[in-house]
């Protein structure tokens, strides 16, 4: 039969070339054995049409040769999970790193650095690379272990040699995952912060509070004229954080009241971080990124000018590195908190 | 086919797996060639695709199972297999877990009937 002959012809082309023939006689005697038991229950040979819907009955011929092949993958499922936990790992910190070293040649201005689009743009190919090396690693592992098993004992999956006497010590569950505040904890928290309210409120009166010696470069002290003077946009910031810490004494003060500092502050910190982004970007957007200026520009220039620039420039990417991290908290504790919800919806568990 | 029917014959195939290879051993104490032990397989009641008959027969022969030889009949060239000694000691095995798996399913069953 010529369609039957076709279709060995098409497995075969996908079958391991040592074992080809064998396989193909085999499977061969097996088929034409059946077809003859189909045609005389029928009395006539196949049609084309029943042929064909016989054959379709074997599969693919890739997928026909495919059973005659031992069990292939690339990681096996003892591996996978541990190449997966390590691929999880590998990702995060290349991104981290990858990100500190961007920030770095950036703030140095070093030549081929990249810009924050350049960044988003190359870590998909990042993360490729990444999950490439790993991959490697764990395939060859899988191959060796597999092809020499027990010989490389060092290579066995870590589900084969480990001690449940090595696992970490238990650790308390708390409600929203972390450890109460204690009475003592909430009490030194306001008196830290009226501390700071303080300390924060005597600046305008006693600037070398905040700048300590470099006040002399601000303020005229006797017959010395100070060359420096802060710039108007400070004037914002200082009555937004002045503001915004207030309303966060004032929270915790109410939460100590009413005997609430225990509760987990998700909500209050993410709020809080997120609001701190006001004043950071009042910072980040004075005129200039001057945030000192020259009382004398005429005759300080020359003398202050390149010290004032290295000034502006240091405060500028202090802020730019703090408005970062208050963004990665707020988007973090966001994402903890849509993940928290999401768990405990799926899990069918009220909400805390 | 929709999705509980996908899940129900995943694990129906799963749940023949083991049991089909017990039985290939089981029937290949008595000699046969691939289409014919398929027959004899469908004729107890345990239908079984080539597809996955024949390959199977060649893992059983490569992990030393059984034992084959190419012989004519009808005046064709067939391949035939039978259980080898390990075959034969591995086959005991399986019955004993299966018969005890089975036992304890029962047992189960019977009790939620």
């Amino acid at each position: 039969m010529e369609l039957l002959d076709r279709y060995l012809q098409a497995v075969k082309k996908h079958l391991p070339w040592q074992r080809q023939d064998d396989i193909i006689a085999e499977l061969k005697a097996n088929l034409e054995a059946q077809l003859e038991d189909k045609e005389a229950a029928l009395g006539r040979p196949l049609t084309k049409a029943e042929a064909e819907e016989w054959l379709k009955q074997f599969g693919h011929p890739i997928q026909a040769a495919a059973r005659y092949q031992p069990q292939r993958s690339l990681i096996g499922p003892a591996l996978f999970p541990f190449y997966w936990y390590v691929l999880g790992i590998a990702l995060f910190w290349a991104t981290v790193i990858y990100a500190i070293v961007t920030v770095v040649l950036v703030a140095t201005q070093t030549p081929g650095g990249v810009d924050a689009l350049g960044f988003v743009l190359r870590l998909p190919g990042l993360w490729m690379t990444a999950a490439a090396w790993v991959t490697l690693i764990f395939a060859i592992i899988e191959y060796a272990a597999a092809r020499c098993p027990g010989k490389f004992p060092m290579l066995a999956p870590p589900s084969t040699n480990w001690s449940p006497a090595d696992l970490p010590p238990l650790q308390p569950e708390f409600a929203g995952g972390k450890k109460p505040r204690s009475f003592a904890g909430a009490v030194t928290e306001v008196i830290f912060g009226f501390l700071f309210l303080m300390w924060w409120l005597l600046i305008p009166k006693y600037p070398y509070l905040l700048i300590g010696p470099g006040v002399f470069y601000i303020d005229d002290w006797g017959h010395v004229a100070a060359p420096f003077h802060w710039a108007p946009v400070w004037h914002a910031v200082y009555w937004w954080v002045l503001a915004l810490h207030v309303v966060r004494l004032g929270w915790q003060c109410l939460d100590l009241k009413f005997g609430r500092w225990q509760r987990p502050r998700t909500v209050q910190q993410i709020a809080m971080s997120a609001l701190g982004l006001i004043p950071l970007g009042i910072l980040l957007a004075a005129p200039g990124q001057m945030y000192f200026t020259l009382r004398h520009p005429e005759e300080d220039a020359a003398r202050f000018g390149a010290a004032l620039q290295s000034i502006n420039l240091a405060i500028h990417w202090c802020a730019v590195v703090i408005c970062v991290i208050s963004v990665v908290t707020v988007v973090v504790g966001l994402g903890r908190m849509g993940l928290e919800a999401y768990r405990k919806r799926v899990a069918g568990m009220p909400p805390a | 086919m929709t999705l509980i029917e996908n899940l129900f014959e995943n694990l129906r195939l799963e749940l023949r797996r083991g049991c089909l290879t017990l039985a290939v051993l089981a029937e290949l104490h008595q000699e046969y060639y691939g289409y014919t032990l398929r027959k004899a397989l469908a004729d107890r009641g345990l239908e079984i695709d080539e597809s996955t008959l024949y390959p199977l027969l060649r893992r059983l022969e490569a992990q030393g199972l059984l034992t084959s030889e190419w012989r004519e009949e009808e005046k064709r060239n067939k391949r035939f297999y039978r259980l080898s000694g390990d075959g034969e000691q591995i086959f005991r095995q399986l019955l004993a877990e299966w018969q005890a798996i089975n036992a304890s399913v029962n047992t189960t069953v019977h009790n939620i009937q």
